[in-house]
C-alpha cells in the first residue's frame, strides 16, 4: 500500500490546502496591486479544484471530479485571463486606500476567522461516522471564514474590479462548505452555479469596463449620485 | 407537458428576436409570445385545478397551486406590458433616447436588446416557479438578476450604470447567502435522506422529510435564505437598490421588477418557510419574518413622505407592499398565508398601472420630478393623470379597492395571531404612507390647468392603461371562482398541516 492511499493522508493534504486557501484570502484583504489580487484569486480556485480531487478520489464521488474540472477551467483559467486583459486594457493597476488600513483590516480578518471556527464548531458531530476522508470541522470553518472575509472585503475595497474579486472569493467559501459538508451538490445544480458564475462575472466586467469609460476611474465612491 | 411549453414560449421568442431585422416583427414576436404565455399559464392553472400538483420530466419541474398561480401573475404582467413596451419605445425612439441622432440601426440595436432580453428574463421567473429542485430555483433566481442587469443599463446614462452597480452587488451578494441557505438546507436533509441523487433538493420531497431534519442546520439556513431572497424581494435594510434600479430601468422592466421578480422571490422565500415550519414549528421563522416585514413598511413610511421622484415613490410603495406580504406569510396560519396570496395577486394588477401611468406622465413632461412646478397634470394628460390617481388610491388599500381587502386581511390574521403590537404598527405605518401618497399625487394631478400642451393620444400606450384601470375597479367587486380556488389552494401550500 503506497502512503497516499491512507485516508490520514488525505485529510492532512485538504487540512493544508484549506489553510493556504485561508491565507491567501487573508493576503488579498490586504494586497494593493490589483494583478497580484488577480493571480491570488486563481491560485485560491486551484487550490479549491484540488481540494475537490483529493475529496473526489478518497470518497469514490466521480461527480465531484466534474465541480474540479469546472473549477479549473472557469475560475482558474477563463476569469483571471479575462481580468488580466481588462486590468491591462483599461491600465488602473493599483488599489487606492481602502476605508480600513491593512494592519486593521488584517485584524478583523483574524476577528471573523475566530468568528468562522466559533460557528463552525456548532456542526461538528463527533459521534457521527466519518467518510474515509471526511473533512474535519477545520475545512468547514476555513469555508465559512472565506465567505465572511470576502464580505469584509466587499464593503472595505473601493475598486470595481476588487469587489468582483472578492464576490468570486465569497462564492469559493460556499463551494467549500457545500463539498466540505455533503460532498458535493448535484450534479445539474453544480453546472448551473458555474455558469451563473460564469455568466455573472462576465456581466460584471462589462459593468467594470463601462464604469471606467463613463467616470474615467473604477472608483465605486463614485457612484454616489442617487439618493433617497 | 404544459409546463414545458411555458417555459419554451419565452425562449423562442428570445431566439427569434435575435436575429430578426425589423422592428415589427420583433413587436410581433414579442406580443405573441406574452400572448402565448398567458394562455400556458392559464391552462397550467386548469391542469393543476383539475388533478392536482403536475409534474414533468422525472419530477425535475413541478407546479402545485403556488407554482400555478405565480405563473400566472408573471404571465399576466408580461402580458400587460407587451404593449405598453411597444408604444413605450416607439416614442423613445422619436424622442431619440434610444440612439443620439437618426441613427436607425443604433435604435434598431436598441430596441432588439429590449425584445430579446425581456423574454429571457420572464423564461426566468418561469423557471423559478415550476422548478421542483431547489438548487435549480437558486439558478433561475439569479439568472434573473443577469438576464435583467443590461435592461437597468439600458439608456447607458452614468446614473444607469451606478444603479446597475448596486442591482448586480448588492443582489450578487444577498443571492450568495441565498445559496449557503441552499447549501445548509441540503446538508440538513442529506444527513436524513442520504444519497446525492437530483431528487435530495427536490422540494416535493424534501417537505414529506421536513420534520426529520438537523435543527440546528435548519435554523441557520433559514436566517441565510431569509437575507438571501429577502435581498431580492427588496425587503428592508436590503433594499436599497430598489429605488435606484426602478428609477433607471425603462418603464415596462420597471414594472416587471416591481411585481413579478418580488412574486418570485417571495415565493423561493415561501417554499423554503414551508420547510423550516414543518422542521421548527413557526415561531422561529414567522418572529423573523414579521421583524423584516414590519422593518419593510416602517422604512418606507418617511422615503414616500419627503420623495421628490414619482419612480422613486412606486418603488418604496414596492418595498412596503413586499413587507405587507412578508407579514402576512409571518402572521401564519392558512389565514395568514391567503392574505399574502391575495395580497400579492391584486398588487401584481394594481403596480403596473401605476408604472404605465408614471411611463405616460414621464414621457410627456419630460421629467418624473414631483416637485419641479409640475401641476394639474389632469389637464395636460386626461388619461393617464387620473388614472394614476386612481392606481395611487388603490395601492395605498383605499376601499372600495381589492388591495384594501387583502391588506384588512393581512391585520385580522395579525390580531387572530395575537401579534397586537405588530398588526397596530402596520395600521399606523399604511395610514401615514397612503397620507404621504395622496399629497403628492394628489398636488400632481390636480390643480388649475398649466398651460401645458396637452398629451397626443397613443394606442399602445393608452389602451394597457384603460385595460388595467378596468381591470383594478373590476377586482374591487368581483373575483373569479376558480381564481379564488387557485389562491385558496396555494394558501394550503404554506399552511402548517393540522
Amino acid at each position: 500500500m503506497h502512503f497516499w492511499q491512507d485516508a490520514q493522508f488525505g485529510n492532512r493534504m485538504i487540512t493544508l490546502m484549506a489553510a493556504v486557501v485561508l491565507v491567501l484570502q487573508i493576503m488579498m484583504v490586504t494586497q494593493r496591486w490589483l494583478i497580484t489580487n488577480i493571480r491570488a484569486f486563481a491560485l485560491q480556485s486551484f487550490l479549491m479544484a484540488c481540494i475537490a480531487t483529493t475529496i473526489a478520489y478518497y470518497n469514490n464521488a466521480p461527480h465531484i471530479y466534474a465541480a474540479a474540472v469546472l473549477m479549473l477551467l472557469v475560475k482558474v483559467i477563463l476569469l483571471p485571463v479575462l481580468f488580466e486583459r481588462l486590468v491591462t486594457r483599461i491600465d488602473i493597476l493599483q488599489e487606492i486606500e481602502p476605508l480600513v488600513n491593512a494592519p486593521i483590516s488584517v485584524i478583523i480578518a483574524g476577528l471573523l476567522t475566530l468568528l468562522a471556527y466559533v460557528v463552525a464548531e456548532s456542526f461538528h458531530r463527533p459521534d457521527e461516522p466519518m467518510g474515509p476522508a471526511s473533512l474535519g470541522h477545520n475545512t468547514l470553518a476555513v469555508a465559512i471564514a472565506l465567505f465572511l472575509i470576502g464580505f469584509f472585503m466587499m464593503v472595505n475595497r473601493r475598486k470595481a474590479l476588487t469587489q468582483v474579486l472578492a464576490l468570486l472569493s465569497l462564492e469559493n467559501g460556499i463551494f467549500l462548505a457545500a463539498i466540505s459538508l455533503t460532498y458535493g451538490m448535484p450534479m445539474i445544480v453544480e453546472i448551473g452555479i458555474f455558469f451563473d458564475v460564469l455568466v455573472g462575472a462576465m456581466v460584471l466586467a462589462i459593468l467594470v469596463y463601462r464604469i471606467r469609460e463613463t467616470f474615467d476611474s473604477m472608483d465605486v465612491s463614485r457612484l454616489s449620485r442617487l439618493k433617497g | 407537458m404544459t409546463i414545458i411549453i411555458l417555459l419554451l414560449i419565452p425562449l423562442v421568442a428570445c431566439g427569434l428576436t435575435t436575429v430578426m431585422r425589423t422592428r415589427q416583427w420583433m413587436e410581433i414576436v414579442h406580443l405573441a409570445s406574452a400572448g402565448a404565455s398567458l394562455v400556458a399559464a392559464l391552462l397550467l392553472a386548469a391542469e393543476v385545478l383539475r388533478q392536482g400538483p403536475v409534474s414533468s420530466i422525472n419530477g425535475f419541474l413541478y407546479a402545485d397551486h403556488l407554482s400555478a398561480l405565480v405563473a400566472l401573475l408573471t404571465a399576466f404582467v408580461y402580458l400587460a406590458c407587451a404593449p405598453y413596451a411597444v408604444g413605450y419605445l416607439r416614442r423613445d425612439q422619436a424622442l431619440l433616447f434610444l440612439a443620439p441622432s437618426d441613427d436607425d440601426l443604433a435604435a434598431l440595436s436598441k430596441q432588439r436588446m429590449y425584445y430579446t432580453l425581456t423574454p429571457l428574463f420572464v423564461f426566468c421567473m418561469f423557471l423559478v416557479v415550476v422548478s421542483n429542485n431547489l438548487g435549480v430555483m437558486w439558478i433561475a433566481i439569479e439568472g434573473t438578476t443577469l438576464a435583467s442587469i443590461f435592461l437597468v443599463t439600458f439608456y447607458g446614462r452614468p446614473t444607469s450604470l451606478e444603479a446597475a452597480w448596486k442591482y448586480a452587488m448588492i443582489g450578487g451578494v444577498g443571492l450568495s447567502m441565498a445559496l449557503f441557505g441552499t447549501v445548509l438546507t441540503y446538508y440538513s436533509a442529506h444527513l436524513v435522506l442520504g444519497g446525492d441523487s437530483l431528487s435530495a433538493l427536490n422540494w416535493s420531497v424534501l417537505v414529506q422529510q421536513a420534520p426529520h431534519f438537523d435543527k440546528a442546520v435548519m435554523r441557520l439556513a433559514f436566517i441565510l435564505i431569509l437575507l438571501g431572497y429577502g435581498t431580492k424581494a427588496g425587503l428592508a435594510p436590503m433594499h436599497t437598490w430598489k429605488p435606484d434600479a426602478y428609477c433607471e430601468a425603462p418603464v415596462p422592466v420597471a414594472a416587471l421588477m416591481a411585481t413579478a421578480v418580488l412574486n418570485c422571490a417571495i415565493y423561493g422565500l415561501a417554499r423554503f418557510y414551508v420547510l423550516t415550519i414543518r422542521c421548527l414549528g413557526t415561531a422561529f421563522a414567522s418572529n423573523l419574518l414579521m421583524l423584516f416585514g414590519l422593518l419593510s413598511v416602517a422604512v418606507a413610511v418617511p422615503f414616500i413622505l419627503v420623495q421628490r421622484s414619482s419612480r422613486r415613490l412606486l418603488a418604496y410603495s414596492s418595498i412596503d407592499n413586499g413587507g405587507i406580504m412578508v407579514l402576512g406569510l409571518g402572521f401564519g396560519g392558512a389565514f395568514g398565508a391567503l392574505a399574502m396570496l391575495l395580497h400579492m395577486t391584486y398588487h401584481s394588477v394594481t403596480k403596473p398601472l401605476l408604472f404605465f401611468t408614471v411611463g405616460n406622465i414621464q414621457q410627456h413632461t419630460g421629467s418624473d420630478s414631483l416637485r419641479k412646478g409640475a401641476r394639474g397634470l389632469i389637464h395636460v394628460l386626461p388619461i393617464s393623470a387620473p388614472m394614476f390617481l386612481l392606481g395611487a388610491l388603490a395601492v395605498t388599500g383605499t376601499p372600495p379597492f381589492s388591495m384594501f381587502q387583502s391588506e384588512f386581511m393581512v391585520l385580522r390574521a395579525g390580531f387572530m395571531g395575537q401579534h397586537v403590537g405588530v398588526s397596530v404598527l402596520l395600521i399606523i405605518c399604511v395610514v401615514t404612507i397612503f397620507c404621504g401618497f395622496f399629497h403628492h399625487v394628489a398636488q400632481l394631478v390636480l390643480g388649475p390647468p398649466s398651460g401645458a400642451e396637452r398629451e397626443p393620444i397613443d394606442r399602445w400606450k393608452t389602451y394597457p392603461v384603460i385595460g388595467l384601470a378596468l381591470l383594478v375597479i373590476v377586482m374591487g367587486f368581483l373575483m373569479p371562482a376558480s381564481l379564488y380556488q387557485l389562491v385558496d389552494g396555494a394558501a394550503r401550500v404554506l399552511a402548517v398541516p393540522q
